[in-house]
């Protein structure tokens, strides 16, 4: 009898999803279809290139035990107003069969799609894309044929994709704006699911709600979200649009049973009926309150302590930090890149080795730590600020999760990268709100509270430059010695920017007195392979990276610079207030230096280097201002003023806007033979309103304007 | 590549060790990478020997001589490391029957092979396929072995064989052995200034003729952008198998030019037009029209503005065109499939207008030569009132009667039944191109404004068509803002005014108000002034160029900007003229003064579309005296 009922079940589930073409086509195109004639577009949009009659996305979620059928569809409806959305609409290329990547799978997943025109008389021309497909590989093409400006192409692309899941299983989230690259007239997203899949949805910034539609079956469910009238994406500078524009996000979860509701990585709802729209302190609370446990091998951090003393717990659980980011970290990265570079396998050199791959790896080790040394910590939940709010938090993946020692000052620790500072942590989580979960015992946490991130401020994130700077012989040039020096946010991409594993793995090799990947390879003559295998590999990355530091620094000045040199002196590895500083020394020919009868003119405000142009388009700007942090850039440049000349216009060189949101401020001085010039150029915060972007340009203004000023040398 | 940080922890337990190579260079193998790196300094890889066997077979069930081409190379890393990739394409016409790689010992190297579709940009689908293999040499001096045999069905798609790579080669020897049944031409292309050294042998066991060329120390490929196609650059020979003996009759394959075109016809009787299809069309395009030329162009212009451009190469289709009726039912096609549109139209129409095959300027060949190599495009030839006019449906905006310079000056072979006809497509001078940009200027409150006038003809009008309704529709106004204003924010451009940007019959206009800031500086009593923010042709040294550079078009700009000097003011300081009349290029920067105002002209004259690698000195030359132009100012005094 259960045999009888499962082989009809079974037949009935092959019989739902066995969805053919023909069925696929008439959900988009067929009776129900309200778009079939809609070919006309608003006289607003008719300067557009293309205007969007209908989105409709579609997403279907079921299942029979262990198999998932995830269906995901979209279908346009565009009308093509010139020659370039013809162009952008004339070539479609799919693959239509391929594996999911979700669980495991013994089924091939499928792509449909269909396309159809209709011209401007009106007449239907549906694409036969079998025929018209050219087959590449595992990928199929079709040039869209009769396809001209004044026709609506309409196509839909339909995907089934069936694996199966013994376990939870989160499917991608969906973050995006209810606007395209083209404005749309109206458009719909529907979803499909049923017992077993949650589903966590909501809409932000002034999108529609979302609509459950009743279902004829208990156990199904159905939700509409449908939106009209919505002007193209436009995104500027210094935006986040989840932050601002009209949005929606989603996420689906498939957990089949109690157990794995509390495993899945998701704030769930309480039940499957009811969409998750937002994730409360208490939803917090109760997802973390067990996520986390002190657990790992402490012996390397003891070893490591013995026989050292520090000044406090502050100092301690630094020094900790940065050996930890070494022996979890970048004591392994020679053995990536040996691998990599295939010079040898290495991962048998090393006997258990401990590697961090998850944030969750982290958090736990430096529980076990802190509980060890009797320290008080909370785990803060926080998310990054271009996700929007914590209060609008909806996916587990934008989470990100600190350590905050409550140390007389207190401490943030975050997931390790060979770049991150014990006493800084991730800028997008900066004055951002999230929540502190307490723990009790260095172990459970048994409390919540919602806190405010701390700050940094122009006097922490700063990029410090002295640039001295001389005419070469016959004037045909400058000589230019630059020293920057970067401290606080300025630093960690700046050190991804410029460093190869070279630049910082052997510093750590040396402060911890670690062993080297080669020093383990015991057999000589292979040790001595690999070591020149190693010096070669170095040695070709070397010249990549001279070639990348003088593009970098062109780039910079927005000209060429030639003979170029880079030394880095400090790589502030350790410490936001250590800097990271390198020199660099160049010639700049043909560019700066105008010659005027026996006088000359120096174009030296561009030592500044490039600086943002705000131009007529830019300074119209609708939209809030979301920057990543508060920074300075203090410059001081320095002219050896070539022997027999006088210098004119240094007066222009003075400049001075100064107001909440920044401030440009130079002032030169001539001491000497020396003209001095000192910069300085401030953003005061992570975010601006709109109202606050005329003094910004203000600001920005001025510093352009400086770089066009020009000092004039006299011959006396 | 900045190696990323693998994150894998499983690979953590993969206890497995890499094959011991045991096939380090030998200390002679580092001193001799250390001295060709020397004379190498841009290349990472040499091939210290490659020997290229060309044989022939015959295929007696089609009739049709077949070719093997097997290569040996030995190829040695001269830099600290290299990675690199070894390919070789196919297609429906050869396949690889070999493709190895081996270490020093002679063991393979068991590097992952890549056969798959090669895909390129321009062509929406070809058949041709690309064995490929990535592999790496840890250190200086290191060498592998390469091996590959590739045969071709048919002699007629085996045209070429090259001495260069893309790595240097130390020792290029090929050897091509001809058996007696086969007549076969080895046509030697830019063997002068090379130290090619030949041979010939005669096998008497195969009754064949071996030829042998060697030749040393071959440079790399050249990677340099706009450069002239291969067939100009590097030695090579062309392979003409003109006919072969079977069973004592002698069998034609290409002798001659009309071998080439009898096959080429072959292909077109195979089409079958029915041009019911555009009848209604045409009828449209010309009803109306007063003139014969009127009716031409509208249908010219018809098939340019509304047939997009999609290359299909498959098989024989990269020869045959496809139908007139399924292009304009497509309304996509190749070259050979809107040429044959355009002539079935204007056939329609009741004109004489001809399919033509073109090797583009790209290709060095003429007709002389018979092969394959030799056309690349097709065009529609129109006979009418006894002149003939070239019809380039590829072209967008291209005005009737004008050629792209890809064509021009090169051998067209017009259809003309069981003849043909070969003609050149004519060249023009580069006035025909002249773009010219006249601002009138004066100062106020230290800005540069006025008003800007230019003016486009030829080709610089057509690209610049094609470019301007290539954009969005609602970006083209913001568009063409920044072009003229070069998106420099010291200048702001307003009250644009344009001719009609659909028309490519007529003179392209662009009138504008200009305002130029920070151009203008005061110092003390004197104003200098920087009349330099177009900066043309600045930034155009070209430094260790090796080969020519060719413009899109023979280049003829002219811009004139008329500044009024400040009352109260006279000219105290004024930049040098600059003038040149080289074999390429003909310049003039001249500054005047005529009343109250100084005239500052410059002109610039690429007569020939090329600036060649013998005139490379000049021109560089000729750029560092223009910068040093450019950085001089105008000094006003009271």
């Amino acid at each position: 009898m259960n045999k009888i009922i499962t082989l009809l079940l079974l037949s009935v589930s092959l019989q739902v999803f066995s969805q053919d073409k023909a069925e696929i086509k008439e959900f988009f195109w067929g009776k129900t279809d309200n778009f079939k004639t809609a070919n006309t577009v608003p006289d607003k949009w008719k300067n557009e290139s293309a205007v969007i009659i209908y989105k409709n996305e579609f997403y279907d979620y079921h299942k029979f035990g262990v198999s998932v059928t995830y269906t995901s569809a979209i279908r346009k409806r565009i009308k093509l107003l010139d020659a370039a959305a013809v162009k952008e609409f004339s070539e479609f290329s799919f693959k239509d069969k391929f594996y999911s990547n979700k669980g495991y799978s013994f089924r091939e997943a499928t792509n449909t799609i269909g396309v159809k025109i209709v011209k401007s008389d009106g007449k239907e021309i549906e694409i036969d894309v079998e025929k018209e497909a050219k087959v590449t590989d595992n990928e199929k093409k079709i040039a869209i044929a009769n396809l001209e400006v004044g026709d609506v192409i309409d196509y839909y692309f339909y995907s089934v994709e069936p694996f199966k899941s013994a376990l939870e299983l989160g499917f991608e989230p969906v973050e995006t704006t209810l606007g395209d690259i083209y404005p749309t007239m109206e458009m719909k997203l529907v979803f499909q699911t049923e017992n077993d899949f949650f589903v966590n949805f909501n809409t932000y910034n002034g999108a529609p709600k979302v609509k459950e539609i009743p279902t004829k079956k208990s156990g199904e469910r159905k939700y509409e979200l449908e939106a009209r009238d919505i002007e193209k994406n436009e995104f500027p500078k210094w935006f986040n649009p989840l932050a601002e524009m009209p949005c929606y996000k989603f996420q689906v979860f498939f957990a089949r049973s109690g157990k794995f509701e509390e495993r899945a990585d998701a704030f769930l709802s309480k039940k499957e009926s009811i969409i998750k729209e937002t994730v409360s302190k208490e939803d917090i609370f109760e997802y973390y309150n067990d996520k986390f446990r002190p657990e790992g091998d402490l012996s390397t951090i003891r070893m490591f302590l013995k026989d050292k003393t520090f000044a406090n717990d502050e100092e301690k659980i630094r020094e900790v930090y940065y050996f930890t980011r070494h022996n979890y970290l970048t004591q392994y990265i020679e053995a990536f890149v040996a691998d990599e570079a295939k010079i040898f396998s290495p991962y048998a050199l090393y006997v258990d080795p401990i590697f961090f791959r998850t944030e969750r790896e982290f958090i736990n080790h430096f529980m076990a730590y802190l509980k060890y040394e009797k320290i008080d910590y909370d785990i803060i939940i926080g998310t990054e600020r271009y996700n929007g709010s914590i209060d609008d938090l909806l996916i587990q993946k934008n989470v990100t999760v600190l350590l905050k020692i409550n140390t007389p000052n207190p401490i943030y620790l975050e997931f390790f990268t060979p770049f991150t500072n014990a006493d800084q942590f991730n800028y997008n989580l900066e004055n951002t709100k999230a929540y502190a979960l307490q723990v009790s015992k260095g172990k459970r946490v048994v409390d919540s509270e919602s806190i405010l991130l701390p700050s940094t401020t122009v006097k922490d994130n700063v990029n410090k430059e002295v640039t001295n700077l001389s005419f070469n012989e016959d004037f045909s040039g400058l000589k230019i010695k630059r020293e920057s020096s970067l401290y606080g946010q300025f630093k960690p991409a700046e050190q991804k920017d410029k460093f190869y594993f070279f630049d910082y793995v052997y510093e750590d090799y040396d402060k911890y007195k670690s062993v080297r990947l080669l020093e383990k390879v015991k057999n000589k003559t292979k040790k001595k392979q690999y070591q020149q295998e190693f010096d070669a590999l170095i040695n070709k990355l070397k010249d990549r990276q001279k070639e990348e530091f003088k593009k970098n620094t062109s780039n910079e000045y927005g000209f060429e610079i030639e003979d170029h040199s880079l030394v880095i002196k400090n790589t502030g590895r350790f410490g936001s207030k250590s800097p990271m500083v390198y020199e660099e020394e160049f010639l700049i020919k043909n560019n700066l230096i105008k010659k005027a009868g026996d006088n000359y003119i120096l174009e030296i405000g561009k030592m500044l280097t490039s600086q943002i142009e705000i131009n007529k388009k830019e300074k119209e700007r609708k939209n809030n201002i979301y920057m990543s942090y508060p920074r300075a850039f203090e410059n001081e440049i320095i002219f050896d003023i070539p022997a027999g000349y006088t210098v004119s216009g240094i007066e222009k060189l003075n400049k001075k806007v100064s107001n909440e949101t920044g401030q440009f401020i130079s002032e030169a001085t001539l001491n000497g033979n020396k003209l001095i010039i000192k910069t300085s150029k401030q953003y005061q915060n992570y975010f601006e309103p709109n109202s606050n972007w005329g003094k910004m340009v203000q600001f920005l203004d001025a510093a352009y304007q400086f770089t066009q000023e020009k000092i004039l040398l006299k011959k006396a | 590549m900045k190696l990323p940080i693998k994150l894998i922890i499983t690979l953590l337990f993969a206890a497995q060790l890499f094959a011991q190579k045991n096939v380090e260079p030998t200390v002679e193998d580092v001193k001799k990478a250390k001295t060709l790196r020397d004379a190498y300094s841009k290349d990472d890889v040499a091939i210290l020997e490659s020997e290229e066997n060309i044989s022939f077979g015959l295929n007696k069930d089609k009739s049709k001589v077949t070719v093997v081409n097997s290569i040996n190379e030995v190829l040695m890393n001269i830099n600290h490391r290299a990675d690199i990739s070894k390919y070789e394409f196919y297609d429906s016409e050869s396949r690889i029957e070999t493709f190895n790689l081996k270490y020093r010992n002679d063991k393979i190297a068991n590097y992952n092979v890549v056969d798959e579709f090669y895909k390129d940009n321009d062509l929406f689908y070809n058949d041709a396929r690309v064995k490929h293999v990535s592999f790496d040499f840890p250190v200086q001096g290191y060498t592998y072995k390469y091996e590959m045999e590739k045969k071709y069905e048919d002699v007629k798609y085996f045209t070429s064989l090259f001495f260069n790579d893309e790595f240097p080669v130390i020792k290029k020897t090929i050897n091509i052995s001809v058996p007696d049944w086969l007549t076969l031409e080895l046509k030697e292309f830019n063997f002068q200034g090379n130290k090619i050294v030949k041979s010939q042998k005669k096998d008497l066991k195969t009754k064949s003729t071996v030829y042998t060329f060697v030749l040393e120390n071959v440079p790399a490929n050249y990677k340099e952008e706009s450069a002239p196609g291969r067939s100009y650059l590097y030695p090579h020979i062309l392979i003409i198998a003109k006919s072969f003996k079977e069973n004592g009759k002698e069998i034609t394959l290409f002798n001659s030019a009309a071998d080439l075109y009898k096959w080429y016809k072959s292909l077109v009787d195979l089409m079958k037009d029915d041009t019911s299809v555009f009848k209604d069309k045409v009828t449209e395009l010309t009803s109306k029209a007063k003139t014969d030329e009127e009716k031409i162009k509208n249908i010219y212009y018809w098939v340019q503005d509304n047939i997009r451009y999609i290359a299909f190469e498959d098989g024989i289709a990269g020869f045959k065109p496809d139908e007139s009726n399924n292009v304009f039912q497509k309304r996509y096609g190749d070259c050979k499939g809107m040429a044959n549109l355009i002539k079935q139209m204007l056939t329609l129409a009741g004109f004489d207008a001809r399919l033509t095959w073109i090797g583009t300027k790209h290709i060095a060949y003429d007709y002389t030569t018979p092969s394959l190599a030799v056309d690349n495009h097709m065009i529609c030839t129109l006979i009418h009132k006894g002149k003939k006019y070239f019809l380039d449906g590829t072209e967008k905006y291209n005005s009737f009667g004008h050629y792209a310079e890809r064509i021009q000056n090169k051998e067209v072979m017009i259809e003309d039944g069981d003849k043909f006809i070969i003609e050149k497509v004519p060249a023009v001078a580069p006035g025909f191109n002249k773009e010219i940009r006249k601002m009138t200027l004066s100062i106020e409150n230290e800005k540069l404004t006025g008003n800007v006038s230019r003016s486009y003809q030829g080709e610089s009008a057509a690209q610049f068509l094609y470019i301007f309704n290539s954009f969005k529709n609602d970006k083209k106004n913001e568009t063409l803002e920044n072009y003229l204003s070069k998106s420099d924010k010291n200048i702001n451009v307003d009250n644009i005014k344009t001719s009609d940007l659909t028309n490519r019959d007529q003179k392209l206009t662009i009138d504008y108000d200009i305002s130029v800031a920070n151009k203008v500086t005061g110092f003390d009593n004197d104003i200098y002034i920087d009349l330099e923010f177009m900066n043309e042709y600045k930034n155009f040294e070209l430094k260790d160029r090796k080969t020519d550079y060719e413009f899109d078009y023979k280049t003829d700009y002219e811009s004139t900007v008329t500044l009024a000097i400040p009352q109260g003011y006279k000219v105290t300081k004024m930049p040098q003229d600059l003038v040149v009349k080289e074999a390429d290029f003909e310049i003039a920067i001249t500054f005047q003064i005529t009343g109250n105002a100084i005239v500052y002209k410059k002109s610039f004259q690429f007569k020939n579309g090329v600036i060649k690698a013998s005139e490379m000195d000049k021109w560089n030359l000729f750029i560092k005296n223009l910068v040093n132009n450019y950085n001089q100012q105008i000094t006003l005094s009271k």
